[in-house]
């Protein structure tokens, strides 16, 4: 026995109660502690190994900032021109119906996500397994995981509001009181939805733990159900009354509900609505003070809400923990489904190596809900915006609406090929370093390994393929775009499919992770942010190539385009030349990529 | 100090663990032996307060575990199958965590970093993140943070997993000089070679229930027929009998 452990030098008493628990405020201290080193370290890796990623990351994210800066802040400029300055009856009733729905709007989705957020921190979680096995209060343990549901959820929330209220007042020349109200305004009405989700998290799972699933979905989709009630009902006057002073009264009422003086969302606007006001040299009539005590009850309720969190922590968690622990685990059904009967019947014209290794895929795929869901939720959400553009066919012979049509179409394209290029990022990219793992299976069967590479690019090329090209089409239909404009889509959308899967399928042979298990990490390494990259400049330029000649030559005839080389007959030859350049470049984007995948999956040693 | 009082815990209209009745005392080291599914894993996270007992009590000391998981979780360490370690610490930080949670002043966690650290051999990596560690580096950490506290009780869930050999013989040195120490070990294991080469008693379950209880060599007279070894005798006892050649 090596010295080393020899334990027989341990005290007489036990030493495990040989000290005093910490306190709750040293409890908070070593869980700062914790936090602020994980933060370090994990920034000192993002500088020195993911350095692509942040820039990118950083990069648009302020490009988006500023882009919903400038939009507010002209939309703002229109109220105050248009409308009213601040201080007047009708300024303020336009600002109480924007600022209300807003801020409703966003307090409702801060409640879902910050419980769905805590939800996946305390229960499922490893880290909350190891962190209850250790004398740690159980109400603190939901507060730090509480911290970071609130940071999660609500960054969301602090990159829209923020150009929001900066751009308010900056328009109507806020005193500088607004400005220092703005942050403790916005992160005490963000910690009240976030206290909500919480709370309602941990009674869900302590009431309901077999229907938790259920209950967040219903009452999500009767969320959902009202609010597209209220938007198609705000939108279905006719084209006399749309923005008239019938429509704006008859909204205005039927928002009301988004005005009721309980709501956070309300205090907020109010609190802000004060703020920008200027007092007309009345001594009494106090604008600061006036928006000093909606945030007063903001910040209280607040208070209240993290001791109702510290609460339910202390009396619910442990309980519901155990009581979600205990169910039994669903044995789900492993039949044939239909799916992969229509996919053998679809894959027959493939080598039987082939079709195998793509029906392995499917398989895989259909049977991870982390995939398809999120797959049907950004699929499903554009489907019902592609569902609800048909406004444009009322005016279809006016030229701007022509223009639009063709331009809206078009973006409509671009943003499913978007979507699509971070589907092929996060789920395809990732499955050559994940096969990595299981080689050994495939290295022993008789499969080449060509054929192992080609059967991921046609399972993701073929497989992204048909839900995209329903997309567009639906898109077109509803828009009601010329046949050429979607075959022209069309075309393209295959484009797009075969290129982000040359690209995905590629690099994610020629970089492989074989040392990471986590998908989502091997995507967001740097061979993933780089064809997320690549990807997006692909999407834009095929795109580009074919929506710009495809625009002009539609309004080639119908309006007055002066230069030569914009009449009907070379537009013809532009729209060609496009196509064709397109073409090219899917072919490049498909086929370099793969090639150097190919070549690295050969020499490749597992 | 260890007691389980007439334990069941049932997952809907499985039961886990069937009405299991336990004592172990200072200084022994208990193995729980059991195929897949038999209630071991259940019965330790009953223990560390992972899950709650459908009825009946588990005492560790003077504590109801289930109305008092804090104060027994002072008197036990826990060491899971699958060792949770945060990929952005370094072991030296993680234990000075676990040794910050338990209380301990500032020279006595530096004092105890230390003692773990040499124990487990864990000088050469405890400054690199853990992200990097193999999974025996993973696994002597954890062992190192379930320790760190000196614990009345100590509970390894498959120790043995993934282990080298070196790690192997470590780990088995250690059970058994803490146990000896005058501590309780309270381990789940298939490795049933090192069961019989370490435990002062088995226990073995089957569905739930216990149908062993005792020091190996009351198994072997109890079934004077099944051979010597802890293997065949586990298997016998499962109505499995001999492997077939």
């Amino acid at each position: 026995m090596s010295d080393a452990a020899r334990v027989n030098d341990s005290p007489p008493m036990a030493m495990s109660l040989a000290y005093a628990l910490p306190t709750h405020e040293r409890e908070g201290q070593i869980f700062w502690r914790l936090r602020v080193l994980m933060v370090r370290a994990h920034l000192r890796f993002l500088f020195h190994h993911a350095r692509l990623r942040t820039s990118l990351v950083i990069g648009l994210s302020l490009f988006f900032w500023i882009g919903l800066f400038v939009l507010f802040y002209k939309g703002f400029d229109f109220v105050i021109r248009y409308v009213d300055t601040p201080g007047s009856r009708y300024h303020a009733d336009v600002m109480l119906f924007v600022f209300p729905l807003f801020f409703l709007s966003l307090q409702v989705m801060l409640i879902f996500s910050s419980g769905i957020i805590l939800y996946g921190g305390l229960y499922p979680s490893r880290e909350t397994e190891y962190l209850m096995t250790l004398p740690v209060r159980d109400e603190r343990l939901v507060y730090y995981r509480f911290q970071e549901a609130v940071l999660f959820s609500s960054w969301g929330f602090f990159l829209l509001a923020s150009p929001m209220l900066l751009a308010y007042g900056l328009v109507t020349k806020a005193p500088w009181y607004y400005y220092a109200y703005l942050l403790p305004l916005m992160a005490s009405f963000a910690y009240i939805p976030c206290s909500l989700g919480a709370i309602c998290c941990l009674l869900l799972i302590y009431r309901l733990p077999q229907a938790r699933r259920i209950a967040v979905g219903a009452i999500a989709l009767a969320i959902i159900v009202i609010a597209y009630h209220s938007i198609w009902k705000t939108l279905e006057f006719s084209e006399s009354e749309f923005l008239g002073n019938a429509w704006f009264k008859e909204t205005l009422r039927r928002f009301r509900f988004a005005r009721e003086e309980w709501l956070p969302s309300t205090w907020l606007s109010n609190a802000l609505i004060e703020a920008v006001r200027r007092s007309h040299n009345n001594p009494r009539d106090l604008p600061w003070l006036a928006a000093g005590k909606y945030f007063v009850v903001l910040v209280s309720n607040a208070l209240v809400l993290h001791l109702a969190v510290i609460w339910t922590g202390r009396r619910l968690f442990r309980p519901s923990y155990w009581e979600l622990h205990s169910r039994r685990a669903k044995k789900p059904k492993l039949t044939l489904a239909w799916v992969d009967v229509a996919a053998g019947w679809l894959l027959v014209g493939f080598p039987r190596q082939t079709r195998l290794l793509i029906m392995k895929d499917l398989r895989l795929f259909r049977r991870d809900p982390v995939q398809w869901s999120q797959f049907l939720i950004f699929f499903g959400l554009l489907l019902l915006y592609f569902a609800n553009v048909d406004r444009f066919r009322e005016h279809k012979g006016d030229i701007n609406v022509m223009t639009w049509v063709n331009i809206v179409s078009f973006l409509n394209l671009a943003v499913v090929g978007l979507i699509l290029s971070t589907f092929t990022t996060r789920f395809i990219y990732p499955l050559i370093s994940l096969e990595g793992r299981r080689f050994w299976i495939l290295s022993l069967l008789p499969v080449d390994r060509d054929t192992i590479l080609w059967s991921k690019f046609l399972f993701a090329a073929c497989g992204s393929w048909l839900p995209c090209a329903a997309l567009v089409g639906i898109s077109d239909v509803m828009l009601d775009v010329s046949i050429m404009v979607v075959a022209v889509h069309q075309l393209i959308c295959l484009l797009l499919c075969l290129g982000l899967a040359g690209m995905a399928v590629g690099f994610g042979a020629m970089m492989p992770n074989f040392r990471e298990q986590s998908p989502s990490k091997i995507a967001a390494g740097f061979g993933g942010t780089l064809n997320l990259v690549l990807s997006a400049l692909y999407i834009m330029a095929v795109v580009l190539m074919t929506a710009l000649p495809c625009h002009f030559y539609l309004l080639s005839g119908k309006t007055d385009l002066p230069p030569k080389l914009l009449q009907p007959e070379y537009l013809r030859f532009w729209l060609m030349l496009g196509i064709f350049a397109s073409v090219v470049l899917a072919g490049i984007v498909t086929i370099l990529p793969l090639r150097g995948g190919l070549k690295s999956f050969r020499r490749l040693e597992v | 100090m260890l007691r389980f009082d007439n334990v069941t815990r049932t997952y809907g209209s499985r039961v886990a663990v069937d009405h299991l009745t336990l004592s172990l005392e200072r200084g022994e080291l208990f193995a729980l032996l059991g195929h897949n599914g038999a209630g071991k894993t259940t019965t330790i996270k009953m223990l560390v307060g992972l899950l709650k007992p459908s009825s009946g009590t588990i005492y560790v000391g003077p504590y109801d575990v289930t109305h008092n998981p804090r104060e027994v979780s002072r008197l036990v360490g826990y060491v899971p199958d699958l060792p949770f370690l945060y990929d952005k610490l370094s072991g030296r930080e993680f234990l000075r965590f676990v040794a910050d949670m338990y209380g301990m002043p500032e020279a006595a966690a530096k004092e105890a970093v230390d003692r773990e650290a040499e124990r487990f051999q864990l000088k050469d990596f405890q400054d690199q993140l853990t992200e990097s560690y193999s999974h025996g580096m993973r696994q002597r950490t954890v062992f190192a943070a379930a320790m760190i506290h000196q614990p009345d009780v100590l509970v390894v869930d498959e120790p043995m997993v993934g282990l080298d050999p070196h790690s192997i013989r470590l780990v088995k040195d250690l059970l058994k000089s803490y146990s000896q120490s005058g501590k309780i070990v309270l381990m789940s294991t298939h490795t049933l070679t090192v069961a019989e080469e370490i435990a002062d008693r088995v226990g073995v379950m089957k569905s739930g229930k216990i149908v062993f209880e005792g020091k190996v060599e009351e198994l072997r007279s109890s079934i004077p027929d099944a051979g010597q070894s802890l293997e065949s005798l586990y298997l016998a006892l499962m109505g499995e009998g001999e492997p077939s050649e």
